[in-house]
């Protein structure tokens, strides 16, 4: 295999966050109640080391709580470690949660530049994109309605439009291929291809192992915030079954 | 200079903030953007008709006078108020997608600057009605208001962020407002003040801003530069301070909401 350079490094990342019984958010309450601020320490993730080459799709495996999903959030940095550092080079986006920023009162043609501008896009850029966009999501007529008026499979479609369209050099994923209805995800999954193709680097969390053995290159297992297993595909989703069977 | 660069690769995202400030302010009310005019204008009548009446000897051409402290004023207290709160309310996307958080408090005090801007027309509008005229002095206006955007952007960045883990500041904000309002000169002049309280009134930037803004319209003359100068470099110090802080509290945001 050819050399390629990392894109994603997770160096010695420790993360914990502080679980309060009761907590003081205003001044008042930290100078009355000062032994209100009881907390507890949870380390969700402990000493994870690991790279990510451009061009890998990468899965996160293993069973809730063991921290998947915050590894995520440490790589797009909505959240930060508490020790070590992680690097990534390129545009990155992620699709953890949908729809983040949509204004439920603007058509959906609207919120396109909304949420594409949170993405970090221009505007030059998202018109040029707009009608692929929109296109993909299948709306229609309906995207110049209040989106609002959308049912939950319109609303996410649109979200998910728009988050595959921002053209990122890296995809962060978290369970969200079960977008729509049959074809719509058939769809999705036919477009996660052809940008495995494009070679794109993509991390996702799922729970569904047949995509993870249909897309992706790599599998990570995560249990109780460390790397259990980490390598082929095949390899780590036959142990991870055979454990949690 | 990451911030720079956040900040161009996020102009869009900058723009629609400030554009949804702005128009979000007076949606879906009766007299829309003329709440901006109107505002201020009410605010003034009460102060142009009220003070004279318990003063016994105001300035001359008292309503100029009390707009050009009155209107910086306002846009001053406008980003602080605002400021405090943009972090909160926007946690809900906060803790869903990464774009850098510093788009926020700029774009608070930028909206507040485009309304600045609109407001000013007040100004130079009573300024002709009464006769006075506009000076040549006026292209120092952007100057001055290129000083109080950078102070209010510096504080903005540490109570945008410190609000986060300090609820309540808000409410303490608003006290010290209403107090500071009163410590700066604007229903009164600076050199009515006595001796004794002069130095506590100089070391309050807004009266040194507001100053400048009177000697461009009222008094028609030349700005204290030296003044304004050493203020301008204050103001820097405060911004980058404020930045430094604030991109260390940003760390924790998401995990707040």
């Amino acid at each position: 295999m050819e050399k390629q350079e990392n894109v994603i490094e997770v160096d010695g990342v420790t993360k914990r966050f502080n679980i309060y019984y009761d907590k003081a958010n205003t001044i008042k309450e930290k100078l009355l109640f000062f032994k209100r601020n009881k907390k507890e320490k949870h380390t969700v993730l402990e000493n994870i080391n690991l790279n990510i080459k451009k061009g890998e799709v990468v899965a996160l495996i293993g069973t809730n709580g063991s921290g998947k999903s915050t590894l995520l959030k440490l790589m797009t940095k909505i959240i930060y470690p508490n020790e070590g550092k992680i690097i990534t080079k390129g545009k990155l986006t992620s699709l953890l949660e949908l729809g983040a920023g949509f204004h439920p009162d603007f058509s959906g043609r609207e919120n396109i530049y909304f949420n594409a501008s949170i993405f970090g896009l221009t505007r030059r850029e998202i018109d040029e994109r707009i009608n692929q966009i929109i296109e993909f999501s299948e709306l229609g007529e309906f995207i110049d309605n209040p989106v609002r008026t959308y049912s939950s499979g319109m609303y996410m479609r649109l979200a998910f439009s728009v988050a595959i369209n921002v053209n990122a050099e890296i995809l962060l994923i978290d369970e969200i291929l079960s977008v729509g209805d049959q074809h719509f995800q058939d769809k999705c999954f036919e477009k996660m291809k052809s940008l495995k193709e494009e070679g794109k680097t993509m991390v996702f969390v799922t729970h569904s192992m047949y995509s993870v053995k249909q897309l992706c290159t790599r599998a990570i297992w995560l249990y109780n915030g460390h790397i259990k297993m980490d390598g082929n595909t095949e390899e780590v989703v036959e142990a991870y079954l055979k454990e949690t069977a | 200079m990451q911030i720079l660069k956040n900040i161009y690769n996020y102009r869009e995202l900058l723009k629609t903030n400030v554009q949804k400030e702005i128009r979000g302010r007076y949606k879906n009310s009766f007299l829309g953007i003329i709440w901006s005019f109107l505002n201020p204008l009410l605010q003034l009548a009460v102060y142009a008709i009220i003070f004279p009446l318990i003063l016994k000897d105001t300035q001359e051409y008292y309503v100029i006078f009390v707009c050009t402290g009155l209107i910086p004023w306002t846009y001053f207290t406008t980003t602080i108020t605002q400021a405090a709160f943009t972090i909160i309310a926007n946690g809900n996307i906060i803790k869903k997608v990464y774009f850098p958080r510093e788009i926020l408090p700029i774009a608070v005090v930028t909206s507040a600057t485009v309304n600045f801007l609109i407001s000013t027309l007040i100004i130079i509008a009573f300024c002709f009605a009464y006769g006075l005229g506009i000076s040549r002095y006026i292209i120092f206006y952007p100057i001055v208001m290129l000083v109080q955007y950078v102070l209010s952007l510096g504080i903005s960045f540490i109570l945008s962020s410190i609000t986060v883990y300090l609820r309540d500041l808000e409410h303490i904000i608003s006290i010290a407002l209403q107090v500071a309002f009163y410590a700066t000169p604007i229903v009164y002049a600076s050199d009515t003040i006595p001796e004794a309280f002069r130095g506590i009134i100089s070391l309050n930037p807004m009266a040194h801003i507001i100053n400048a803004y009177r000697d461009i319209f009222y008094n028609q003359t030349m700005p204290d530069f030296k003044v304004l100068g050493v203020l301008f470099l204050i103001s820097i110090v405060i911004c980058i301070i404020g930045y430094i802080i604030f991109n260390k509290l940003q760390k924790g945001f998401a995990e707040e909401f």
